[in-house]
């Protein structure tokens, strides 16, 4: 019977095949791909689904042929549908990249830049935020990476901020630790406008594609993998060093009678009082004389040596996944459990992710499928830190305001008997707090739910055209809440009678696509174009209500105020049309042109100028596929792109109270993802209270613009990519200049207009830069010893280029043609020859009233060298990184060294002059010169000095205590200005891969351990703040957690 | 599609802001404006009452920089004020475009002062004028001037012939939490500030425009026309409160106590006139306590700082809390609640010291002494000190019983006693005014010791700018860089120079 049926077949002569070409590696189809049939002229392509058709006879073999892949070979014997699975060629050029829309496309044909990275590689040495894994990998990619539980790192494409993940080709809201790297196949960085303009003004500076793993691998139809990671933080990297020689007080006096300043300088105080000596003086913990009830001195000793190395505790992050991969003819699934556990280093704090994840797909016949995903993450903590300055801070209380007079390991039982919850013990009840009745009592909760998912039907009408149905939902939930105890007295909160703070949020968006995409090749012309629309709508409310002091102390509720509540709301609907299309043609073996085109219809802006178009467009050519090249060069690519995206009034981020007064005076305000509406344009009144319960309204201070228009933004891209000696060495080298503007500004103008700024359409900036990247493999051995080098370089430098019509500086100090991140701060005033003018009546250096250009704050350039070596089972890989160039000011080297906590100042000759401050003896002579004839120093508008000429100069010679003249000189920001080049070694992973000859008779099919580190070394010049933190243009640090290693290991089992 | 169009609409609107408000919510932003300057502010430092000996907090070194002309966004509020006025029924003649017309003259007083020449006819239109020109200092005064006068009047009419028909938002003055609606207030404290502006004109008596002494003398000889503050119960003051904290209060005792002194040019002055205000207003010094073991009775124990000290050598000598040379705030009166005493804005002493003022300098006729008196003895009020009998001070939880008889102890001093209309008794008034603007009236205390060198400010090696007070601020940066050919004209004009210098002398004190 099938002998009967087989034979009609081939009477039939000819008969159509239909088949799939999918990836071995990942189980994704291979678009592109040719079909041949061999020994004949008949061909094919495959689709976005890998897809052919192709007629054949029986006894034909297809020949299929992909860039990156080894051919392969497949015989026709009867079959309707065949499936084919190719296997990478690691010589080869390993690339099919997914680019917007989640289109897979060869790199061979992009005209612009894109890097992509396995998922795999980031699953091992973990990082708290999968983003901060992505450190390095990418050139002009820029994390910065934060050390602080639940906060973002900053990450930078070619030096701007980007804010857009997608995944499997929908943008979903991210605060992007609602992405679950085991869930993850790949992550690929589209650089910039051209590479992301069809998702619109969110692509402006670029965007993160995010492709999930699907189905199984394994030739049982399923799969179950298990990835388990405990790493430790131990050690620090960058921490402040300060001095435990001089306790708390004030040029070398301190006497403690309540803490609140009834002593000497008992209160609020700096760490400038008495050397540790032994001598008796009253503490907080000396006993009272019941005779006068007087405190008795007792020995002032540095029992608080070292306060906050005995505080913090060995941090631990521990991630476990399980996940079970299926596949049948017809459907694939995937379920994925991931829970990650992060213990801070500061006592009482803890962070905990929980991920579900689901994706399925079903065929219901080779022309239509479908396909789901849903990923639901949770992430929760009772209580996470606060380190941004001011007494909410443990590095402010322990390490810039603390002094070593006190033990911390006394502080522990932190209530005043008989005050319980009531009034907490600590040296100082003031300004500062008991560091473990901050860890214990004022507890700081998250609690954010995150969902995602998508539904996507996609339908094969015939062999040129398909139809591609997709909606997608986006949402999150959060709660915040801080529960401030009694005797915690915060910035603005000096009454110290405790508070309960909620803040909720609630985001959702929808994103529905419709694409209908059109394939054909006609003759040496390959095409493929695409049309669609995309509806998003978006959604976001949010409430922030807080006690304003408690009445009965230690319930938090809101029915506990003592007095009216505060309370804020704030909502926003905004909805996106678009429709799009875009058109790749390849011409032959020669080149490739892509041109794309986007409508929105964005409800931001004005009625009126609410719809535009932008284009973009992009031609590469792989010369070496067409012209005969010496031997050398195995590979020769040139491409170029043009692209502009337009959009405006919307933000990446929103604050607690937007359009509304923020409360609070201390800690971190909480920027969440959001993505919509600014209404910087809506003119309108802040109401507040301004007497007792009776409100003000104070008109807007911008002169809103009605017939504003959209921000637009220009990109041009080109770049070559060149491989010699059989690809063993590659270089990747782009040049990119971007066009900012005219921007969506807010202009200042003269207060004399009644208002501040003034919306316009105005500020264009450009940026040049380049990127590079360098691979290559020294050793290559199917038995030995594999090594892989990859380096990734990049710069930029951005410049004005022009304002608005009639304005001429920006910012007093910025003219066309400046960087814009020149950077102005109070400077020394000199003499013509670069001393510090001192003042002649107090020795100290005079300070010039106009802030001076300081430096540039963005890095020269960044860079990162990957080192991957494999023999037989073992691996082993490492990474540097960095970045040279750009200043800041560092506020804890400010801080500590005006607190006195700095250790230099008791080191050398500060050390000296500190001891003789301690004796009442001024000593300390600043560097520089005094002017000696009395002439008063002139200034123009600049703070040039105009009468040089008047002067005479003598050296300093005017002794003063250290303590003051520290005050003036570290205020300076010219002081505290440091560079911000830094190196570190990121990453080291050493693994084993279990032979078969082991686990040939278990039930594990795979299995991997890893040894791996984290952040290991560390070079700056100041090692006093952790400056990776800082990646952008900031002109200053902050406070910041004391940054440590990271070690552990990593087990990998697939069953 | 239509469905789409109206969601569009929808979603460009902003729901969390009003667009439109009842003229009561503007008015009540500009009053807390009208309160921006606050006693123990750097601008009270400025005006020598008080000193900073701790430099991470401040100090007296007078580096100024651009000024804060935000009168300007208070004016904004007070257009959209009168505007909402107008929307909610007013007619045309309503209090808040009464009160409008102060509002000007108060915030544009306030800006003048600071900088010189500034933006009048042309500002605050917007983007109708983003770059408007400058008016000189003279036309600003006159200008001034001219609006109290129609402030005065539209309240007269207001007060005297209301519309009793119209009872809409507009045309009735809410939220006043000064005088608490009360329109004949408002126009005695209008009257009063007319009084204080016409002094601070004093160099251009000769002005023939201008006319200070004549409009002085309308003013004083026609009380039904212009009525004036009868009391410090009418004066114009911020009342605080427990929400509303005044700024020294128990919240803050630890980080201020030790680290702000009495300044010499308040403290001293008081002592060399054994002047019961000193114990009221300050702690005496605890080197005059315990090392010459004088009493908190005794008023040589008090003892302010010179306010041009070197700030290291101030702040060695508070440096013991035992020992320290100079008086620190009275804990008893400011720290011991959140509403230690009022805020004046305008003062009915200030208002008696220029009218003495005015007939010592001979604009009108009149007892100076009288108006000098008054002015002290209603500032005397202000602290609780009896005309005659004891008054309490109060130091370390132990009560101090100090008799005191106006009279007989304190005017019959030939130091306080009136030396007739010359220079000398000149010089007591503006002394005593001086006294009486102790951590209240804005700005008033420097600009009265600008205009006339009364007190003698104190400067030294404390102080920066080359060890001199400046005259002026510079424009704010807003100014040079968004009205740039505007500001570098004016400065030419007014200085013969671009540069902006805080040592220049503006019109109103050539």
């Amino acid at each position: 019977m099938l002998f009967l049926l087989a034979a009609g077949a081939t009477a039939w002569a000819q008969q159509q095949v239909n088949g799939q070409v999918t990836s071995a590696e990942d189980q994704q189809p291979v678009p592109g791909a040719t079909i041949k049939v061999k020994g004949a002229t008949r061909g094919a392509l495959t689709d976005a689904k890998g897809q052919f058709t192709i007629p054949t006879q029986p006894g034909d073999t297809l020949q299929i042929t992909y860039i990156g892949f080894v051919p392969a070979e497949i015989a026709v014997k009867g079959q309707q549908n065949l499936l084919i699975t190719l296997h990478s060629d690691k010589k080869a050029l390993d690339e099919v990249v997914v680019t917007a829309l989640g289109i897979r496309k060869e790199v061979k044909r992009l005209g612009y830049a894109v890097q992509e990275i396995k998922g795999d590689d980031l699953v091992k040495a973990r990082e708290p935020n999968p983003i901060n894994g992505l450190v390095g990998k990418v050139a002009g990619f820029t994390v910065g990476a934060s050390a602080e539980m639940l906060a973002s790192p900053q990450v930078l494409l070619r030096g701007s901020s980007i804010n857009l993940y997608v995944v499997d080709g929908v943008p979903i809201n991210s605060d992007t630790w609602n992405i679950s790297p085991d869930d993850i196949e790949s992550y690929t960085v589209l650089k910039g406008a051209t590479a992301s303009a069809l998702y619109g003004s969110r692509g402006l500076n670029g965007a993160i594609m995010i492709t999930t793993k699907r189905g199984s691998k394994d030739k049982r139809g399923f799969s179950i993998d298990f990835n388990s990671s405990t790493m430790f933080d131990n050690g620090f990297i960058a921490i402040p060093e300060v001095q435990d020689e001089y306790g708390p007080g004030d040029h070398g006096r301190y006497a403690f009678v309540d803490g609140k300043g009834g002593g000497t300088n008992d209160g609020d105080y700096d760490i400038w009082g008495p050397k540790f000596e032994g001598q008796l003086i009253p503490q907080y913990d000396s006993p009272i004389d019941p005779a006068t009830g007087q405190r008795k001195g007792t020995p002032w000793v540095a029992r608080g040596k070292d306060n906050l190395k005995r505080f913090i505790r060995t941090g631990i992050l521990s991630t476990n996944n399980l996940s079970v991969s299926a596949k049948t003819d017809k459907a694939d699934l995937r379920f994925s459990l991931s829970h990650s556990f992060q213990q801070g280093i500061i006592p009482n704090t803890h962070l905990n992710i929980t991920n579900f994840n689901v994706s399925a797909g079903y065929n219901f016949s080779p022309r239509l499928r479908l396909e789901s995903y849903l990923n639901y993450n949770r992430q929760y903590t009772d209580n996470f830190p606060d380190v941004n300055y001011g007494p909410n801070s443990l590095i402010y209380n322990i390490e810039i305001w603390g002094g070593a007079d006190w033990n911390i390991d006394d502080m522990r039982n932190y209530w005043q008997p008989g005050k319980e919850g009531v009034q907490s013990i600590y040296a100082e009840y003031q300004r500062y707090h008991n560091p473990w009745f901050m860890v214990k009592e004022w507890l700081r909760g998250h609690y954010k739910t995150d969902m995602n998912g998508y539904m996507k039907l996609t339908y094969q009408l015939n062999d040129h055209l398909e139809l591609l149905g997709r909606t997608q939902v986006s949402s999150y939930d959060l709660l915040r809440t801080e529960k401030m105890p009694y005797s915690a007295h915060p910035y603005g909160r000096e009454e110290g009678k405790g508070d309960y703070r909620e803040d909720r949020r609630s985001l959702f968006e929808n994103n529905t696509d419709v694409l209908l995409t059109y394939h054909n090749t006609f003759n040496k012309l390959d095409l493929r174009a695409s049309l669609g629309g995309n509806a998003r709508s978006f959604k976001y409310n949010s409430s922030f209500v807080s006690t304003n002091y408690l009445n009965a102390p230690g319930w938090y509720s809101f029915a506990n105020s003592r007095d009216p509540l505060y309370a804020n709301t704030f909502r926003s609907d905004m909805l996106v049309l678009s429709a799009y299309g875009y058109v790749d043609l390849t011409y032959s073996k020669y080149a490739t042109l892509s041109l794309t085109g986007r409508y929105d219809k964005l409800s931001t802006l004005p009625s009126g100028n609410n719809l535009y178009f932008y284009p973009s467009a992009s031609l590469s050519t792989v010369v070496s596929d067409y012209v005969q090249l010496p031997e050398i060069i195995s590979f020769l690519k040139f491409r170029g792109s043009y692209a502009n995206v337009k959009g405006g009034l919307t933000q990446d981020t929103i604050g607690t109270t937007p359009q509304g007064v923020y409360p609070l005076g201390y800690g971190t305000q909480y920027y969440a993802s959001y993505g919509g509406p600014t209404f910087q344009n809506s003119p309108g009144y802040s109401v507040s209270t301004v007497y007792q319960n009776q409100a003000g309204a104070s008109y807007t201070r911008t002169i809103t613009n009605p017939s504003l228009k959209p921000f637009s933004s220009t990109a041009y891209e080109a770049g070559m990519d060149i491989r010699f000696l059989r690809n063993r060495i590659g270089l990747d080298v782009t040049w990119f200049t971007t066009k900012n503007g005219p921007r969506i500004y807010e202009l200042q103008v003269t207060d004399a207009a009644g208002y501040d700024t003034y919306l316009v359409n105005g500020v264009t900036t450009r940026k040049n830069g380049w990127e590079a990247s360098l691979t290559g493999s020294p050793l290559r051995s199917n038995t030995g010893l594999n090594w892989d080098v990859m380096v990734n370089w990049s710069t930029f430098k951005e410049k004005y280029v022009d304002f608005y019509p009639g304005v001429n500086t920006l910012n007093v100090f910025f003219k066309p043609g400046d960087r814009v991140d020149g950077f102005y701060g109070t400077a020394f005033v000199k003499t013509p020859d670069g001393q510090i003018i001192n003042d002649a009546g107090d020795g100290r250096p005079i300070v010039n009233p106009v802030k001076q250009f300081l430096g540039y704050t963005n890095p020269d350039w960044t860079w990162a060298i990957n080192n991957a070596f494999r023999y037989k089972q073992f691996n082993f890989s490492f990474q540097f990184d960095g970045r040279v160039g750009g200043n800041m000011i560092d506020y804890i080297q400010q801080q500590t060294f005006r607190g006195g906590r700095n250790i230099k100042t008791v080191e050398g000759a500060m050390g000296d002059a500190r001891y003789q401050d301690y004796k009442g003896v001024k000593s300390w002579t600043g560097q520089g010169v005094v002017i000696s004839n009395g002439a008063g120093i002139s200034y123009d508008n600049n703070g040039n000095v105009t009468n040089y000429k008047d002067m005479q100069f003598a050296p300093n010679s005017t002794k003063t205590y250290l303590q003051d003249y520290i005050s003036v000189y570290y205020n300076t920001n010219e002081a505290n200005l440091i560079s911000k080049t830094f190196a570190k070694l990121r990453e080291v992973v050493i693994g084993y891969n279990l032979p078969q000859s082991i686990l040939g008779r278990t039930f594990i099919r795979q299995a991997n351990i890893s040894f791996v580190g984290r952040n290991l070394l560390y070079f700056a010049k100041n090692k006093d703040i952790d400056i990776e933190q800082y990646a952008g243009d900031q002109g200053t640090s902050t406070l910041q957690t004391p940054t440590t290693r990271r070690y552990g290991f990593n087990v990998n089992v697939t069953f | 599609m239509c469905a789409c169009n109206k969601q569009f609409s929808d979603d460009e609107i902003n729901s969390n802001k009003p667009a439109q408000v009842p003229p009561s919510l503007p008015l009540g932003s500009i009053l807390s404006d009208m309160n921006a300057i606050r006693p123990w502010s750097d601008v009270m430092r400025w005006n020598q009452f008080d000193c900073c000996n701790y430099n991470y907090y401040g100090n007296q070194r007078y580096d100024w920089g651009g000024a804060k002309l935000d009168g300007y966004g208070s004016l904004e509020n007070v257009q959209q004020m009168e505007q909402e006025a107008i929307r909610l029924g007013g007619n045309t003649l309503n209090p808040y475009a009464a009160l409008g017309k102060f509002f000007r003259a108060y915030f544009f007083y306030r800006m003048t002062n600071l900088v010189g020449d500034l933006p009048m006819t042309e500002a605050l239109q917007g983007k109708n004028n983003l770059t408007p020109k400058y008016d000189d200092q003279r036309t600003v005064f006159i200008q001034i001037l001219a609006w109290l006068e129609e402030a005065n009047s539209a309240l007269d009419s207001l007060i005297n012939n209301p519309d009793k028909v119209n009872t809409s938002e507009g045309q009735t003055l809410r939220n006043d939490f000064y005088y608490n609606n009360k329109l004949d207030y408002w126009r005695r404290a209008v009257n009063a500030f007319h009084l204080r502006v016409l002094i601070a004109l004093s160099k251009k008596e000769a002005d023939t425009e201008l006319k200070i002494q004549q409009q002085f003398n309308a003013i004083l000889s026609n009380p039904t026309k212009y009525p004036l503050l009868e009391g410090m119960d009418q004066n114009l003051q911020f009342i605080y409160n427990n929400i509303n904290k005044y700024p020294v209060n128990p919240d803050n005792l630890g980080f201020d106590a030790t680290r702000y002194n009495m300044s010499a040019t308040y403290l001293n002055t008081l002592v060399s006139l054994r002047d019961p205000r000193a114990f009221v207003t300050a702690e005496p010094a605890t080197e005059q306590l315990n090392r010459l073991k004088k009493t908190p009775a005794d008023i040589t124990a008090y003892v302010g700082a010179p306010s041009g000290e070197n700030l290291t050598d101030m702040s060695s000598k508070m440096s013991s809390v035992d020992t320290a040379v100079y008086s620190l705030r009275s804990r008893s009166r400011y720290y011991a609640n959140y509403a230690a005493e009022p805020g004046i804005i305008i003062g009915y002493p200030e208002m008696c010291f220029n009218i003495a003022e005015a007939i010592n300098r001979k604009w009108v006729t009149g007892s100076a002494e009288a108006w000098y008196k008054k002015g002290i003895q209603a500032s005397m009020g202000f602290y609780g000190i009896p005309e005659a009998g004891t008054f309490v001070k109060t130091y370390k939880n132990i009560r101090y019983e100090i008799p005191f008889n106006f009279e007989t102890d304190y005017y019959a001093q030939a130091t306080v006693k009136y030396k007739g209309d010359n220079t000398d008794g000149l010089k007591q008034i503006i002394t005593q005014k001086y006294l009486a603007f102790f951590e209240n009236t804005d700005w008033e205390g420097y600009l009265n010791w600008r205009r006339t060198g009364i007190p003698a400010f104190s400067t030294g090696s404390g102080t920066g700018n080359s060890g001199k007070i400046p005259l002026r601020f510079k424009y704010p940066d807003n100014h040079r860089n968004a009205n740039a050919g505007n500001w570098s004209a004016t400065l030419q004009k007014q200085f013969g120079t671009t540069t902006d210098d805080i040592n220049a002398v503006m019109w109103l004190i050539k």
